[in-house]
């Protein structure tokens, strides 16, 4: 009878630390877990290290002065990251979004790597899906197709163990290819039917193509979650139906102090959360023809609490928005004409298209008043530091600096 | 003995209560624009023509029937298009002819309410909106408010414009009027008197809230039920020819627009369209629009000239600038048959809450090669 009870005791306390080890395992596991959760009341967060994790983020393209859009971040020697990571730490940036992968898989792991390592900064890397590929992308073609997934694969293969990433972003405003004006793709699926169908074939296309893409990545790496890069909400009904399995929605936008009814109005079109991969203000002022700091500051100020006052931490809004990507760290000077390399040492104040809701200088000639090379919020100087064009913080720096220092989603 | 002191009480308060009447009575502050001719209460002149002023006559002491005192202000819009504008409008100005180049005007604060009293000499003349303030330039009126339209009756009729916590502070334009000659083509004949601003503390802010439905941005040519202008020409303006008052096949009513667009590519830009805007020419940097919250859709009917032309897309919403429209949704590409077809731009989980741009229309010279001739008719929120 004795040995009988010591018998189950021993059994139960094997169970026990069976069953606690088991619980460590997973607490653990899901520690890596970066995911999306919902709250009952309908609001979302990302989890990550088990805590909600607010996206104060920059589009990070550090061409140096005199390169162009070849440039690599994985091949940079100068190593700007060691620079930018540091200053983006003081402002409380924590999070970069990467539109591409590397040539050099070591290199950009290095960049991510000290970014994360030295700075506490995530990266959210990306694939362009063959946007800007000539030919034009073909997402009716099968070979085209299993080329981009292959490569899409072999990067989240490449990449998924290193500890500073936090998702991966599948394209950028590549729905603006559907309606023929951009990047057209042929599609004979669509070009037999009716004009009126014919965008919306493009999109089933292209949206079932993201989402195969997605699902296979889930099995690869299901610790990180897969952000569908889009255009405004341009297409997302389309979407809700043929690509249901990618995580979040990522939203590309540039309508000044506003982002209108974004929130809401994808709410009602396709229920997930909203990250806004690239929103922003210029810092040039086309129609006074001079730098115009307040001018980005004020823009990205007012976007930036509207971005808070839609997210999963304010008591109201859409409580739908995980943060955002401000386009961009630093300008890029080669931006402007940029298949002509004789510009890239220039520092363009040709504007290259005209946005009426950044209206202190839409009445610019021809209302042309958007400056792609003056993006940054940091400017860059063609004196050197360490190798490394000298970084010019702007005003809109030290507004998100206080701003990100009395925001309650640290 | 009793009797005598309370009689002698009310005879030492009654001087006080008549003397509360008094001061009542001049609490009830008046500021005149217009009264009779060469009142020392006018202190606006009409100076600021607008529009097709050619078209616009003026007798500013017209004695027959006035409202009040010895004669009113009579004015004859001919509606002849002389200047090629298709409206017209007078401002009273101080001083005469400022249009902002000149330090003047009045510190209006106080006053809630511009009240005035018109008649037409027929009844049925509309008066496409009436202003107070909105006089641009150096030194630019601290608002602008306006009221309309107004269709006019053959009796006298007070108007009201509400001013409260409207910002009165400076006021150049003291009072104007526009009519255009879609709405009154057979030009107009009418008569204003007694302008004026009044601070009466009753009148409390206007609450303007969303539109009841349907609500037309088309009904017919100079209907009162139009709510918005199709001033926002784009692209290769040159190119599009614009009728609001087409009398071909109408799909309802009397008229319908016409748009002929030659694809010639005027201005280089080898496309083309039209917003209709509200107040005209607003593309988003300053207030207007309506509330239209309560629409689930925008429809209108559309057929081509020969059918097969090509619309890439109708649009509702989308101006962005300083007061950007709250949201936007379009349709699009259209092939328009001969036959007129109903289309609709759907817009549940939209917020219209304040829409500046009403509807357009964009399309280009790549799909219609030989350019495109179409019309539209019945625009309307449901």
């Amino acid at each position: 009878m004795q040995k009988k009870f010591k018998l189950v005791i021993v059994i139960t306390a094997i169970l026990f630390v069976v069953m606690a080890l088991f619980v460590f395992v997973r607490i653990k596991l899901l520690r890596h877990k970066v995911f999306v959760k919902k709250t009952k009341e309908g609001r979302y967060h990302l989890v990550v290290e088990g805590k909600p994790y607010f996206i104060k983020g920059v589009c990070y393209n550090p061409a140096p002065i005199g390169e162009g859009y070849d440039y690599d971040l994985g091949q940079d020697k100068c190593q700007p990251w060691l620079i930018d990571g540091k200053m983006m730490s003081e402002a409380g940036v924590n999070t970069i979004r990467l539109y591409k992968s590397s040539d050099n898989h070591n290199g950009l792991k290095k960049a991510i790597g000290d970014f994360y390592e030295k700075y506490g900064i995530r990266t959210a890397l990306g694939h362009w899906l063959g946007f800007w590929e000539y030919p034009q992308p073909f997402y009716a073609d099968p070979e085209f197709r299993e080329r981009i997934k292959k490569e899409v694969l072999g990067m989240v293969k490449t990449y998924k163990d290193e500890k500073g990433i936090l998702f991966w972003i599948l394209g950028n405003e590549n729905n603006y290819s559907f309606s023929g004006r951009v990047n057209p793709w042929v599609c004979p699926e669509a070009d037999k039917a009716e004009v009126s169908e014919q965008a919306n074939i493009r999109a089933k296309i292209y949206y079932s193509f993201v989402n195969e893409i997605a699902c296979e990545i889930h099995k690869i790496d299901p610790n990180h979650p897969v952000v569908l890069g889009n255009g405004e909400l341009g297409y997302l009904d389309v979407a809700n139906k043929f690509c249901p399995d990618i995580d979040i929605v990522g939203i590309l936008i540039y309508r000044g102090k506003t982002f209108g009814n974004i929130f809401n109005g994808l709410k009602s079109i396709f229920d997930k959360p909203l990250l806004l991969v690239e929103f922003g203000a210029d810092s040039y002022n086309s129609f006074k023809k001079q730098e115009d700091q307040e001018m980005q500051s004020f823009f990205l100020e007012a976007q930036w609490k509207e971005i808070y006052k839609n997210s999963g931490f304010a008591k109201d809004g859409a409580g739908n928005c995980l943060g955002g990507f401000i386009f961009e760290w630093s300008d890029e000077w080669w931006k402007h004409n940029s298949d002509n390399s004789l510009n890239w040492e220039i520092h363009d104040t040709e504007a290259g298209w005209s946005q009426g809701a950044y209206y202190f200088d839409n009445k610019a000639e021809k209302n042309l008043n958007m400056n792609e090379e003056w993006f940054g919020i940091v400017g860059v100087s063609e004196e050197k530091e360490s190798e490394v064009n000298k970084r010019l913080p702007r005003k809109a720096y030290y507004m998100l600096k206080k701003m990100w220092e009395n925001s309650s989603s640290k | 003995m009793k009797k005598i002191m309370l009689l002698g009480l009310c005879l030492f308060l009654l001087p006080v209560w008549i003397n509360a009447e008094e001061v009542k009575k001049e609490e009830v502050k008046v500021f005149g624009v217009y009264s009779n001719k060469r009142s020392p209460d006018n202190h606006y002149i009409p100076s600021g023509w607008m529009g097709d002023y050619g078209d616009i006559k003026i007798n500013d002491e017209f004695s027959a029937n006035p409202h009040s005192g010895a004669n009113c202000i009579q004015f004859v819009y001919s509606a002849k298009k002389s200047n090629n504008q298709g409206w017209a409008g007078v401002y009273w100005q101080n001083p005469a002819n400022n249009w902002g180049a000149k330090s003047g005007g009045f510190d209006l604060s106080g006053m809630t309410k511009l009240t005035f009293w018109a008649r037409g000499a027929k009844g049925g003349e509309v008066i496409d909106k009436v202003i107070v303030g909105g006089i641009k330039g150096v030194y630019p009126d601290s608002d602008e408010i306006g009221m309309g339209p107004i269709v006019l009756t053959k009796e006298w009729q007070q108007y009201t414009v509400n001013l409260a916590e409207k910002n009165l502070s400076f006021i150049s334009g003291g009072f104007g009027w526009v009519m255009n000659a879609d709405s009154n083509a057979e030009g107009a004949e009418f008569y204003l008197d007694d302008i004026k601003y009044e601070a009466d503390a009753s009148i409390k802010p206007e609450v303007k809230g969303a539109e009841k439905m349907p609500f037309y941005v088309y009904l017919d040519r100079g209907s009162v039920s139009n709510h918005y202008i199709p001033s926002g020409w784009m692209g290769d303006y040159g190119d599009i020819k614009l009728d609001v008052g087409s009398l071909e096949d109408p799909y309802m009513g009397n008229t319908c627009i016409k748009t002929a667009y030659s694809g010639k590519g005027a201005q280089g830009a080898r496309w083309a369209g039209i917003y209709w805007q509200n107040p005209a020419n607003n593309w988003g940097e300053k207030p207007g629009g309506y509330d239209l919250s309560n629409a689930a859709k925008l429809t209108f009917w559309a057929r081509g000239g020969k059918g097969g032309e090509r619309i890439e897309e109708f649009k509702t919403g989308g101006l962005f600038g300083e007061y950007s429209d709250s949201d936007t949704a379009s349709i699009g590409p259209v092939i328009l048959t001969k036959d007129w077809k109903e289309y609709t731009i759907d817009l549940k989980g939209k917020d219209f809450s304040s829409i500046i741009g009403g509807f357009c229309w964009a399309t280009n010279v790549d799909v219609n090669p030989e350019g495109a001739t179409f019309y539209l008719d019945e625009i309307r929120y449901e």
